[in-house]
């Protein structure tokens, strides 16, 4: 049976057509095999992506706007909450009181996990918006590379500007009234300034926050003083305002008071004494002058008393 | 040598043998067609696959994100402010729907002119870039009324926006 080569051909060729075409069938099989693969694959690479937009978790507070005549200043806190980078491109201002917007798109802020950033003072972000103010109706939010929008929210501190509003826009923090001796133009130690020597050159400082309602800068010019004057008795002491650059005194030129940010102040000069008023106890008064925005600003803070020794 | 002479002079069975070779033959060219065939065939349906394949691929990667959907109801028209915040170059904005449930309006390519924020006109937006267009004519949107943006991109990718005009 072995030896009789009758049908071998038709074995050899039926044989020869079933490898053909397993090959022919698996090739196209494995191939389409492959291309699902890659299918899969960049699913499952699309479902990572939209996870970490979904992830992404970024907060933006403590919004101040500042600013007029068609640029806003936005000053904000951001931190970044969630376990990814972020990338931020692009600031969106809207004003609905004039119905226009703008848009800041130069940033190109990367926040790590757990980062925090404070868009404040020369950080601050400009967006062009004609006719805007920043006492309009403002609503901002950044736009992430992924594609997400972060709203910012205004915290509660307008609640205490809102206050503030009862007595004026700055506030006092009495804790930190000091005064420096000055030699030269150098100052000393800082001393509790609730009791003063009468007879030499001294300079009050005191820390000032600005808790405008509308969150604006206020500009404080060289008519500030601090102005003490007893309860008896014509003569007073004044004590102008001053600007110090490393503990030294240097020339006033004005003094701007950031929404929100304490800011430490000087009054006097390396001449100023309370020597008219030695051995009393005086009423001080903060007279404070300059622009809130582009408008003119006043305020008097009078709680402090100074006695003056003789 | 004689008897080689002999088998060579004998004529008897050579038809069988020229039947078969050209039968063999025959049968060899025949299945090399269809073989051929075969091939052309299931390459030709790889390459359909592939492709298909290829633009599902880039579908997937395709994503705009709406910055910002601005209705100007003194000029009767829409900005819409866009960015690719895809992972694949060139999308391309091929038709837009302004529409509610009651209503629609379509703006196709040549209706609308897509621009970089810096006015630069561009045919299509790369992975992080942003960009704008202005659909204009919307003079029968009604005030206060929502309405949705669809936009449909040349891959076939579709993405959707809400606003009130």
């Amino acid at each position: 049976m072995i030896a009789n080569s009758k049908g071998f051909s038709a074995v050899i060729g039926t044989v020869f057509m079933v490898l053909v075409m397993m090959f022919l069938s698996t090739s196209v099989f494995l191939w389409t095999l492959s291309q699902n693969t890659l299918y899969n694959q960049e699913l499952k690479e699309k479902n990572q992506v939209e996870l970490d937009r979904l992830n992404e978790r970024v907060t933006a507070s403590s919004v101040n706007y500042t600013g007029s005549a068609g640029t806003i200043s936005v000053q904000v806190e951001l931190e970044n909450n969630g376990a990814s980078a972020v990338h931020i491109t692009t600031l969106w201002v809207m004003d609905a009181t004039v119905k226009k917007y703008g848009f800041n798109d130069t940033l190109d802020l990367n926040l790590k996990p757990g980062n925090k950033t404070y868009l404040t003072g020369e950080n601050a972000v400009d967006v062009n918006i004609a006719g805007a103010n920043a006492t309009d109706t403002l609503n901002s939010w950044f736009v992430t590379t992924r594609g997400n929008n972060v709203p910012l929210e205004k915290d509660q501190s307008v609640i205490v500007a809102q206050l503030a509003q009862g007595i004026g826009s700055l506030a006092m923090d009495f804790s930190s009234f000091k005064y420096y001796e000055v030699t030269g133009k150098q100052l000393g130690s800082p001393q509790s300034g609730f009791s003063i020597p009468g007879d030499i050159p001294i300079v009050f400082s005191m820390y000032l926050t600005n808790l405008d309602e509308h969150y604006t800068k206020v500009n404080l010019t060289a008519l500030s003083l601090l102005w003490l004057y007893p309860a008896a008795g014509a003569k007073t002491a004044k004590f102008p305002i001053a600007k110090v650059v490393n503990q030294t005194l240097a020339t006033f030129d004005f003094q701007i008071l950031e929404f929100g940010k304490p800011t430490k102040l000087f009054f006097g000069t390396d001449k100023t004494t309370a020597g008219n008023v030695k051995g009393t106890l005086c009423a001080a008064n903060l007279l404070l002058y300059g622009k809130i925005g582009a408008d003119d600003y006043g305020q008097n803070i009078p709680f402090v008393s100074v006695y003056v020794q003789s | 040598m004689r008897k080689m002479l002999k088998l060579l002079l004998r004529k008897r069975a050579v038809t069988p043998v020229i039947s078969s070779v050209i039968l063999t033959g025959a049968v060899v060219a025949v299945s090399f067609v269809v073989l051929s065939w075969t091939q052309y065939r299931s390459s030709a349906y790889n390459e359909q696959y592939g492709d298909a394949m290829d633009a599902d691929i880039a579908q997937l990667k395709e994503r705009l994100t709406f910055e910002y959907t601005f209705y100007n109801g003194t000029q009767d028209n829409l900005l819409v402010y866009l960015m690719n915040s895809g992972t694949i170059d060139n999308v391309t904005i091929q038709t837009v729907y302004v529409k509610n449930s009651t209503w629609f309006k379509t703006f196709s390519e040549s209706d609308f002119d897509l621009k970089f924020f810096n006015e630069t006109s561009t045919p299509s937006l790369d992975v992080g870039e942003e960009g704008y267009f202005v659909l204009s004519s919307l003079d029968d949107l009604v005030a206060d009324t929502s309405y949705s943006v669809r936009v449909i991109t040349k891959r076939g990718s579709t993405f959707d926006q809400a606003f009130i005009a």
